[in-house]
């Protein structure tokens, strides 16, 4: 079974069509690409899968319809997402960003807040704990008392995912996470989204730029071009795609202009 | 189990407290205008501690919160007259008043809050300054729709109903008497007490932190499950029902007013409250109480002022010179200089002490 559907989805803002007619399927537990230039539609489709706006056609996550429904509705269904410019709760410490991850999903609620009852503090304790540990496997434990904003740009990254995580997510979108980072810490990256698959058991869809990173942590990419699917296929398949090229290098393609020249593997 | 025993001894404590400002405050405070004065801060520190959780916590912008103060004053003193005149007693025994306060408190708090959800829910689709508007909407709605209709045999229906709060004179009681005045030091101390508890629960609670994080980035905060119409409604029910309390206790106030008036909740009352708020720091729970009572005493003092022999004199030779307005400077003055040197208030969104919120953020 599929992880995400996406069925002839449409969205348009005023005249301009973000989204247009894109169908595709994530198999699960895969790392799948999402591709295209700027303005292709890619942010968009993650908005539309979690819920940030409404859409034509269907987008269904398992057996479940998205249409309708809240965004954190949606996050609890089992979808995570980070965000391309990086939005963590900037007053907050750590582990403070780490814990609203879990504010809904907890057994006490506002009552046994405003009485302190003992199960709020079992409760605080039992989430705390949890948040450590996964903070812990992301070696952001040392600094959980830090104010987030405090913390280096690829801290803050791996902050923005842990969150994430926290939602015990069944798929997980990761919107530009390679931005900013140089060949070495691109090279890390791949081998923490493969990790965290096999760690968390997850479907991850990653939108990027950078095609060291595409091409070569994922397993099945699709390509927008202008709201439009261009192209679908293994990466060797992409690499090659006529369309594909062209919608990069925006001209169509020279048959003899070698290939690496146009795409970087 | 030694968790349980601390607890219990301080919930002692405060009672003793409370118990103590009842007895003693006539002893420590013999002038019955300083031990008002006292009392009314007290009041306002509960409407500060109320306004904090919408304008401070939840960081949304209400202008209106004398409406649901309003609220409160109006259904407290109903139902505590109501229950003084049913229990046929003459004057306001100690013992009656944990008959008479406590349900005017409840009914007080229950209806402001009934309000607090009338205007929250529709509320939620609006930011910033355009939800500034809808509430400072609602508490002139409040005032003038009771200031306008005046008691007389020309009003029928729902205006009859009105009426009977008994138009601008205000109302005071159901036979005219004045309203029944049982909430003396033991009912407000403890009501400030206990708001402060709750408030400071609230706000290093889970409930708290995600107010804080839709406060920071609502899609970011509804990306990982955080529900901003759930948040948002439940902290505007919250602070209207802590305004419905201080109302309450502002009309049943010993010795105080003996009539509520629909003047009492204009803007100027809901810009005094955020004042108190921004003073202290908005967000912060000691910052509303330093700012209640701040705000409170500056207006006293200039009222004092006045009676002075030299502004008196000054006043008979410019009878122009209102020192009244003087407030406002002074207001004015204080913002600005805090401002300049602490820009988020005095405590900023930081409590008295922050061991104390190490220890709650270790729990």
């Amino acid at each position: 079974m599929s992880a995400l559907k996406l069925t002839h989805v449409s969205k348009r803002f005023g005249g301009l069509k973000a989204v247009s007619d894109v169908s595709f399927e994530v198999p699960e537990k895969t790392i799948f690409g999402l591709i295209g230039p700027n303005g292709a539609g890619k942010t968009t489709v993650f908005n539309l899968v979690t819920g940030v706006y409404d859409f034509e056609g269907e987008i269904s996550f398992g057996d479940t319809r998205i249409a309708g429904k809240k965004p954190s509705q949606i996050a609890h269904m089992g979808i995570a997402r980070t965000f391309q410019n990086i939005r963590l709760f900037q007053s907050m410490t750590v582990i403070e960003n780490v814990l609203i991850a879990c504010e809904n999903t907890r057994k006490a609620h506002l009552a046994s807040a405003l009485m302190r009852s003992a199960l709020f503090y079992r409760d605080e304790a039992e989430i705390r704990k949890e948040a450590m540990r996964l903070l812990a496997v992301f070696k952001l434990d040392v600094m959980a008392d830090e104010i987030s904003t405090s913390l280096s740009y690829g801290n803050q990254r791996r902050l923005e995912i842990a969150r994430a995580m926290m939602l015990k997510p069944k798929l997980l979108l990761l919107d530009e996470p390679a931005a900013g980072m140089n060949y070495g810490e691109a090279e890390g990256l791949k081998e923490q989204i493969r990790w965290l698959r096999e760690e968390f058991a997850i479907t991850v869809i990653l939108v990027e730029h950078n095609m060291q990173v595409v091409m070569g942590v994922c397993e099945d990419i699709h390509v927008l071009d202008h709201g439009e699917t261009i192209a679908h296929g293994a990466p060797e398949v992409i690499k090659k795609h006529p369309k594909v090229l062209a919608a990069y290098l925006g001209e169509e393609v020279d048959e003899d202009a070698p290939e690496s020249a146009a795409l970087p593997a | 189990m030694s968790h349980w025993v601390k607890r219990g001894l301080t919930g002692l404590l405060l009672l003793a407290l409370a118990f103590g400002a009842e007895f003693g405050l006539a002893t420590i405070i013999p002038d019955t205008a300083y031990r008002q004065l006292c009392m009314l801060a007290m009041v306002n520190v509960l409407v500060a501690l109320s306004l904090n959780v919408i304008n401070g916590m939840a960081g949304q912008f209400s202008i209106g919160h004398a409406g649901f103060v309003g609220v409160g004053a109006y259904t407290g003193a109903i139902v505590s007259s109501h229950i003084h005149l049913s229990l046929g007693a003459r004057d306001y025994a100690f013992a009656n008043s944990f008959l008479v306060v406590p349900p005017s408190i409840i009914a007080g708090a229950l209806v402001a809050g009934v309000f607090g959800l009338l205007v929250g829910l529709p509320s939620l689709r609006l930011k910033g300054d355009y939800l500034a508007i809808v509430t400072l909407g609602f508490a002139e709605i409040f005032r003038l729709l009771i200031a306008t209709t005046s008691p007389g045999s020309s009003n029928t229906g729902i205006r009859a109903q009105i009426a009977k709060l008994g138009g601008p004179q205000g109302y005071a009681g159901p036979s005219d008497f004045g309203i029944a005045q049982y909430a003396g030091p033991f009912w407000v101390l403890g009501g400030v007490i206990v708001c402060i508890i709750i408030a400071w629960r609230l706000k290093f609670s889970g409930w708290g932190r995600a107010l804080r994080a839709l406060r920071e980035d609502e899609i970011a905060a509804s990306a990982v499950g955080v529900d901003p119409t759930n948040y948002k409604v439940t902290s505007f029910v919250i602070s209207a029902m802590g305004a419905g309390v201080a109302g309450a206790l502002l009309a049943g106030m010993r010795d105080g007013n003996p009539t509520v008036q629909p003047e009492q909740f204009n803007f100027a009352f809901s810009f005094d409250a955020i004042t108190m708020v921004i003073i202290g720091g908005s967000g912060s729970v000691s910052g509303a109480v330093l700012g209640g009572v701040f705000v409170t005493v500056t207006v006293k003092m200039i009222e004092q002022l006045q009676r002075l022999e030299f502004v008196e004199a000054l006043k008979a030779t410019h009878p122009e010179f209102d020192i009244n307005a003087l407030r406002m400077v002074v207001y004015a003055i204080v913002i600005i200089l805090l401002m300049i040197s602490r820009p988020a208030g005095v405590f900023g969104e930081n409590e008295i002490g922050r061991w104390f919120r190490r220890r709650e953020a270790k729990t």
